[in-house]
């Protein structure tokens, strides 16, 4: 089967996390799908057309198996192509609209969840932010532009210092920012009014998968009493979950966190680098999604209006369901 | 520049490294004097350098007063210049045993909190911590060491090194993962810079985070320090002053160019652990309850009330015996 050339860049991309970041990776895959359909050049039969794209879906949420965005956009388009009953060119044509309406909507997503979420800020606010979230920084530069931030303090984030990207992103919008290691999060915790922080996956009870640091953060904030909030669009939200299906946490390589030439002269010393962490519902106080601000414990009612198609196919599937045959 | 300086790796000395450091410092300089009025500004010279290179570090500033006591008292007793020579170098030699004897005894006592097969998570790199898993390698209890990387400064590196090589099997994790892993420990040690009349403890700044941790997970937290690292000013509401420091601690010169120009950086250095997070002080004279520190310190320091003397009122007391200015330092 031939897969056209910018389909495995973009696998290639998410899987190295050049493409990284819950938000970027399912657009990336609905451009990869869309990509995929515009250059089918198989037998213009329907079976043929969704084994193809029944293997590209299967290629794109390979690269990243753990991530809620990706499986649920790519969910969401197959969806749409299997919904079609007519010829390859109606399916084609679903499998665009639906890649052009996802990118849309997440797109559009962000600016309503910072619209929402800066709300939420108070003024003469410190804020705390982890990792690098761009709902979470939408959120904030909204809210210093409302003239409500006195300071930002945001951690490093090791390994991968995404906490970097953070900081220059709120500087060029002219936020005041401070960089912190992340073992100062208690350090500084009294002196912050709120923690606003993105999320990789929320769980069906409210629980928000983010980057590791993600639940210790949260849990110093909830022994200072600080606010929690979770910046989350609303296909971050697992119906996998809903099902009693735990979570992987995908644990990353070794090279990640020290060098090579380290890792090899101390062979045996193990070094673990999961790449995410679970915060519970009761050290958050609400999760900011472009449909509304809930509390976490509500996430149900978000997967049920949301994502209930998906649900219904997790239902009946009972396990992760592969896209057709491959 | 290595990849290691690169991710900001600068491990910097432990209290207890760092007050052996400084006993030879003193032994050096004290050996060179060649007037009584010297020793006014040799010991100023090294109390201003202390207070501003590591003024958390409880063991240093009570080493200092315990030899401005040492100077003054020789003085009175004999104002000879070879006689107050050979009693600071005798000091120093006391000292230098008293460190060493605190180790072994704090390291003998910790060891036996570790039982088989458990899982220790720790934090920075504490000399008593690694006298501790010294201690057991011979015991046969096969424990898992955590070992948190320690930013600032990436010292975890070298504990986890010291670790592996003693035989030990070793976990290394980024310090945002103490929570994380929680789960799987059955033991937080921890060392200290200075412990204070409530029972808190100063140490690397992430120990309270990691303390918080473990008292969620109901997992217990002991905290290695001998009775050298007691903050007495605490007793009497002194504050210990907690220094921070700036991007540099983070990466060198060449990774702050790849930043924004405005890019700042504030980078605290210690952290106080509220005696509530503590399970267990270990002394050289026994597992204490953090909320029996006082009671140590009586132990230690005689019956109440308790005398203090500052570092200040010592070098005033010696410069009023020996001459010489107190701060005059200038080289």
């Amino acid at each position: 089967m031939e897969i056209p050339i910018r389909v495995v860049q973009i696998a290639d991309d998410i899987k190295a996390m050049r493409i990284r970041g819950a938000g970027k990776i399912a657009r990336a895959a609905a451009e990869a799908l869309k990509i995929a359909a515009i250059e089918y050049r198989g037998p213009l039969d329907e079976s043929s057309f969704k084994k193809y794209m029944a293997y590209v879906a299967n290629l794109i949420t390979s690269t990243r198996p753990t991530a809620v965005s990706l499986h649920n956009a790519v969910l969401y388009i197959m969806s749409k192509v299997r919904a079609v009953s007519g010829g390859v060119d109606d399916m084609r044509n679903a499998a665009i609209n639906a890649a052009d309406k996802l990118i849309q909507e997440s797109i559009e997503a962000i600016s309503r969840i910072s619209e929402f979420g800066a709300k939420r800020i108070k003024n003469g606010a410190v804020v705390l932010t982890h990792c690098h979230s761009t709902a979470a920084v939408s959120t904030i530069i909204n809210a210093n532009r409302m003239g409500k931030i006195v300071k930002v303090y945001s951690t490093e984030t090791r390994p991968f210092f995404q906490g970097r990207i953070t900081a220059r992103q709120l500087l060029e919008s002219s936020v005041p920012v401070i960089q912190i290691p992340d073992s100062a999060v208690r350090y500084v915790m009294n002196e912050v009014d709120h923690v606003v922080v993105g999320a990789d996956t929320v769980t069906s009870n409210g629980a928000v998968i983010n980057k590791i640091g993600t639940s210790q953060v949260a849990l110093a904030a909830h022994e200072a009493r600080v606010r929690v909030f979770v910046t989350a669009e609303t296909y971050k939200f697992s119906p996998m979950t809903a099902i009693g299906e735990l979570v992987p946490i995908e644990m990353r390589g070794a090279e990640e966190v020290v060098p090579l030439d380290w890792i090899k002269s101390h062979p045996g010393l193990e070094i673990l680098n999961p790449s995410f962490d679970v915060t519970p519902p009761e050290y958050i106080d609400a999760i900011v999604t472009e449909i509304g601000v809930i509390p976490p414990q509500a996430a149900i009612n978000v997967l049920v209006e949301r994502l209930g198609w998906a649900l219904e196919e997790f239902l009946q599937s009972e396990h992760r369901p592969v896209f057709g045959e491959v | 520049m290595s990849e290691l300086t690169k991710l900001g790796f600068s491990p910097g000395l432990t209290s207890t490294e760092y007050s052996l450091k400084l006993l030879s410092e003193v032994s050096e300089s004290f050996s060179k004097i060649s007037e009584l009025r010297a020793l006014t500004k040799a010991y100023s010279s090294i109390v201003s350098r202390v207070k501003a290179e590591r003024p958390t570090s409880a063991q240093a500033i009570n080493l200092l007063k315990d030899l401005g006591v040492e100077i003054v008292k020789s003085m009175e007793e004999k104002a000879d210049l070879s006689y107050v020579k050979k009693n600071v170098l005798e000091f120093v030699e006391k000292w230098r045993n008293r460190i060493q004897r605190e180790l072994s005894e704090v390291s003998r006592i910790a060891s036996r909190r570790i039982s088989s097969g458990e899982s220790i998570l720790t934090h920075s790199r504490s000399m008593c911590v690694v006298r501790t898993a010294e201690y057991i390698v011979s015991e046969d209890k096969k424990p898992i060491f955590y070992v948190t990387e320690s930013r600032p400064g990436m010292e975890g590196l070298v504990l986890a090194e010291e670790l592996w090589r003693m035989g030990h099997r070793v976990k290394l994790i980024v310090d945002s993962a103490a929570r994380f892993f929680m789960k799987d420990i059955d033991l937080v040690l921890l060392g200290a810079e200075a412990v204070a009349a409530n029972g808190a403890i100063v140490s690397k700044v992430g120990s309270s985070l990691i303390s918080l941790a473990a008292n969620e997970a109901r997992v217990r937290v002991f905290v290695l320090a001998p009775t050298s690292k007691l903050s007495i000013e605490t007793l009497f509401g002194e504050l210990v002053q907690l220094p921070e420091g700036d991007w540099r601690r983070l990466m060198p010169p060449g990774v702050l160019y790849t930043l924004p120009e405005n890019y700042r950086a504030r980078v605290p250095l210690y952290d106080v652990i509220p005696p509530d997070y503590i399970d267990g002080i270990v002394s050289e004279k026994g597992l204490f309850a953090p909320q029996a520190i006082s009671y140590l310190i009586k132990e230690v320091h005689g019956g109440w009330p308790l005398k203090t003397i500052s570092l200040e009122s010592l070098e005033k007391e010696l410069s009023k015996l020996v001459g010489g200015e107190v701060y005059g330092d200038t080289d």
